[in-house]
């Protein structure tokens, strides 16, 4: 592939790229600029009804509930921050009162920490067996050329790629 | 007597004789070496599905005219019910969804003897009497513990209808979607099962697998995008994937069918991942029938799940069989599941591939250990708890950059090994391209960092994979004087996996910018207005006109209530959007949202009401959910890719006359 080619290949991801960047420009131009009038109240009211859980439904958020309990647990969180209560306060009051199930993100605290435990674990293990299991199979290269030999269509396909690496300068590896 | 329930559960017992006739002529023929007994094992399974068949063309008629004396249809269906919506009442309800899985299973068992059975003389006689295993345990299921055909000792007048959830057109394509998704799982899995019974574990059964392997995720993927979409118009919380218990049942088995897609490559090319390969599709299997059980016994807690029923311990029996039997079988052959070459280097395509395995795998135990814990919690605490989104999105947010990452990566590596020098020719121009979208999206005002990783990690994808059709096609038409469309264009029935897999890659991609973006800047207010009242949001300003009502009289709905809402922007009308909630009849106590849309390729605004008062006071919830067509549009990119890939292979155009200088052909 010549140095030209090569550059419209360049020239074109960055033109998606850019593309990509002004529908994001767009998107995040185009965030909310109202301000209620008691803002940051209104604001942390909402906050808390996203970490709250209706204690009837089935995994549906406070803020998305529109049953009585759920408007009552609304109408509580305005008047206890209105109190001067704190979020994490009125978060525990209503863990306290419908039990822990109506907290959306779960506590690490507890017996809830053997599942933190077990996606830790799981990521470790696959990570050590698989890093084990490559290292087992890894064998120094018996190939002579240093090229792949595949076959079928790939093969084409791949010896396309190597005449661009060399194109673009230097050995194959 | 009733004649059709009658005739339902003759068909239902005699597919069930049948699937036991084909499990016991397979084993006979291939002990006693009698061509004809191996013959009718196979009859006997299309016999099966031809009674399956029957079976749900029963239950459907039944449906149709309105015989509410089947209990079934009396509990899902009503005489106001649209002929369409009687399809989805057909497979809703545990007897008829389990009817539909069924014969779902059994036209792809059929299918899977009519095409591949006869090519695989090795183990066609193992897979025939697997099949009929699978099927006659789940018939066994529906003849005896969730039959669709009980009848009620006393006909009702009318039906109760459909359950409000499902009210919905969303439900005519996603559920049987789903379902077939989940039951296509069990081919590679009946195909790595007779491989690990003949002890034919090379890459025969790879070669069929690979087909059915790819159909099974294709259909899995789009039933979990069609379940995307349906919570999304349906169920009003602004959002499209909760991950709820059932939710993350239906995506588990498509992790690991994802991760062997790529693995049965390395087996192809390099005998390498004999036993990863199988694990993979024993355990794509294994989940599916997780998450039927999961489903239908009420284990965990949502919105999806039937009630509690006798067929969850049943299930459950079946799931420990499926995993002994699975574990057992591997245990035996492990002695010949050593791999036939050597991973020459870890800087190779083969070890991006293995890689990625690995990081699907991991997603896999992730999702399954946060939705099985709240049982494990009430197990032995006896403390109700949820796992919701926040920990979901923590915990796989991270797993899945790192798959982003090997899907850009992975292209740009060769087989079997590359030098130092071409890696970093090959990773130089992504490398900068990430860090120019990195410091240009920062500066554009992106702080978060999965968002930022997110987009980063797209852009390279779709830079790689340009560059991979660029130089395929260059060459193309380098060999074949060919324009660059029509260059392109063969590239794909050259290598349609190749391809069809890239395209694929893309979509993926495109969803997972549209899932980062649409979560992390999403904005939403609510507010209670009264008529005339308005309330500014995004730079919209919605404002509520009156309260409509209207009775469509249909499906079991008495009335609608519909607040009228007219968008503006900059003093310029967007539209007017009715936002409202559906009552129903038989359901007083269940009235379900109306969700009102106005979807851009930039925002989605999205409505819905909560409620109002006598004075028309409506609490009016808003969500401006960014870039979500995109998860519809990076969805299409990955079905079509999906196709491409899946698509009988035409035999490959012979570009000899020129061919490239050192090309090596088979």
């Amino acid at each position: 592939m010549t140095a030209t080619r090569t550059r419209g290949v360049v020239v074109v991801g960055v033109a998606g790229t850019i593309a990509l960047a002004v529908l994001v420009v767009a998107v995040l131009g185009s965030r909310g600029e109202r301000v209620p009038t008691d803002a940051s109240q209104e604001q942390q009211a909402l906050a808390i009804e996203r970490q709250l859980l209706c204690p009837q439904c089935t995994n549906k958020r406070l803020d998305v509930c529109e049953l009585a309990i759920c408007n009552d647990m609304k109408r509580v969180i305005r008047e206890r921050l209105a109190a001067g209560a704190l979020p994490d306060e009125i978060i525990f009051a209503f863990s306290n009162t419908y039990g822990p199930r109506v907290l959306a993100e779960l506590p690490r605290e507890g017996f809830n920490l053997a599942l933190f435990g077990w996606v830790g674990g799981s990521i470790v293990a696959v990570g050590l067996l698989g890093g084990w299991f490559l290292y087992r199979l890894r064998r120094p290269s018996r190939l002579d050329d240093g090229r792949a030999s595949v076959d079928g269509d790939d093969a084409w396909i791949d010896e396309q790629l190597a005449r661009h690496e060399r194109a673009a300068g230097g050995p194959e590896g | 007597m009733n004649v059709l329930a009658t005739l339902g559960a003759s068909a239902v017992l005699t597919a069930f004789a049948a699937s036991l006739f084909a499990v016991g002529a397979s084993v006979y023929g291939h002990r006693a070496g009698r061509p004809a007994a191996l013959l009718a094992g196979r009859r006997a399974l299309l016999a099966t599905a031809l009674l399956a068949t029957f079976a749900i063309g029963t239950l459907a008629y039944a449906l149709l005219v309105n015989d509410f004396s089947v209990a079934h249809v009396a509990s899902v269906s009503s005489r106001d019910m649209e002929p369409q919506m009687k399809w989805a009442a057909l497979y809703s309800g545990q007897p008829g969804s389990l009817l539909f899985w069924t014969w779902s299973m059994s036209l792809f068992m059929a299918a899977f003897v009519a095409v591949t059975v006869p090519k695989i003389p090795w183990g066609g006689a193992h897979a025939v009497a697997t099949c009929g295993v699978v099927l006659a345990s789940f018939l066994f299921a529906l003849a005896f513990l969730a039959s669709p055909f009980d009848v009620s000792p006393v006909t009702p007048d009318d039906g109760i209808g459909l359950n409000p959830l499902l009210v919905d057109p969303g439900m005519l394509v996603h559920p049987p979607f789903l379902l077939t998704g989940l039951v296509s799982t069990s081919i590679p899995f009946v195909l790595g099962a007779a491989a690990l019974m003949a002890g034919k574990v090379d890459g025969a059964w790879i070669r069929h697998a690979r087909s059915w392997a790819l159909l099974s995720f294709l259909v899995l993927g789009v039933g979990n995008l069609l379940g995307a979409w349906w919570a999304y118009t349906v169920l009003g919380w602004g959002g499209y994937w909760g991950w709820d218990p059932v939710e993350n049942s239906a995506i588990l088995p498509l992790f690991p069918m994802t991760a062997f897609l790529h693995a049965l490559l390395v087996q192809e090319r390099r005998g390498m991942l004999k036993l990863w390969n199988l694990v993979l599709v024993l355990a794509a299997f294994a989940l599916a029938v997780f998450g039927t059980f999961n489903v239908r016994s009420g284990l965990v807690a949502s919105v999806h799940s039937f009630a509690q029923s006798e067929v969850g311990p049943y299930f459950l029996v079946l799931l420990g069989l499926v995993i002994a039997a699975s574990v057992g079988l591997l245990a035996w052959r492990s002695p010949i599941l050593r791999a036939d070459a050597d991973l020459d280097s870890l800087a190779s395509r083969e070890s991006g591939l293995i890689v990625n395995s690995y990081i699907l795998v991991a997603i896999t135990l992730v999702v399954l250990g946060g939705t099985l814990f709240p049982v494990f919690s009430e197990l032995f605490q006896d403390v109700r708890i949820t796992v919701g989104p926040p920990f979901f999105n923590q915990v796989v947010g991270p797993l899945l950059i790192a798959l982003l990452a090997t899907l850009a990566v992975g292209t740009v590596l060769p087989w079997r090994q590359a030098a130092t020098s071409t890696l970093v020719r090959r990773l130089r121009g992504p490398a900068v391209l990430l860090l120019a979208t990195w410091v240009l999206f920062a500066a554009l005002g992106m702080r978060d960092p999965f968002a930022l990783a997110t987009v980063g990690l797209a852009a390279v994808i779709g830079f790689v994979t340009l560059r991979e059709f660029a130089i395929g096609a260059r060459g193309l038409r380098r060999a074949t004087g060919a324009g660059w469309p029509a260059a392109t264009a063969r590239l794909f029935s050259r290598d349609q996996r190749r391809y069809g897999g890239y395209l694929v890659h893309v979509g993926v991609a495109v969803i997972a910018v549209a899932v980062v973006v649409s979560t992390v800047y999403q904005e939403t207010a609510r507010v209670s207005l009264a008529p005339g009242e308005s309330v500014e949001a995004g730079g919209y300003t919605f404002t509520y006109e009156r309260l409509l009502q209207r009775s469509p009289g249909v499906n079991g709905i008495e009335t609608e209530v519909l607040a009228e809402v007219t968008v503006t922007r900059d003093g310029r009308q967007v539209g007017t959007l009715e936002p409202g909630r559906r009552f129903f009849e038989n359901f007083p106590s269940q009235p379900t949202g109306i969700v009102a849309l106005d979807g851009s390729l930039t925002r989605d605004l999205y409505l819905f009401i909560q409620g109002w008062d006598s004075n028309e006071v409506v609490e009016l919830q808003v969500f401006i959910n960014p870039l979500i067509a995109w998860l519809w549009i990076g969805g299409a990119i990955f079905v079509v890719g999906g196709i491409v890939a899946f698509w009988p292979q035409a035999q490959p155009a012979r570009v000899t006359a020129e061919a490239p200088e050192g090309a090596q052909r088979a």
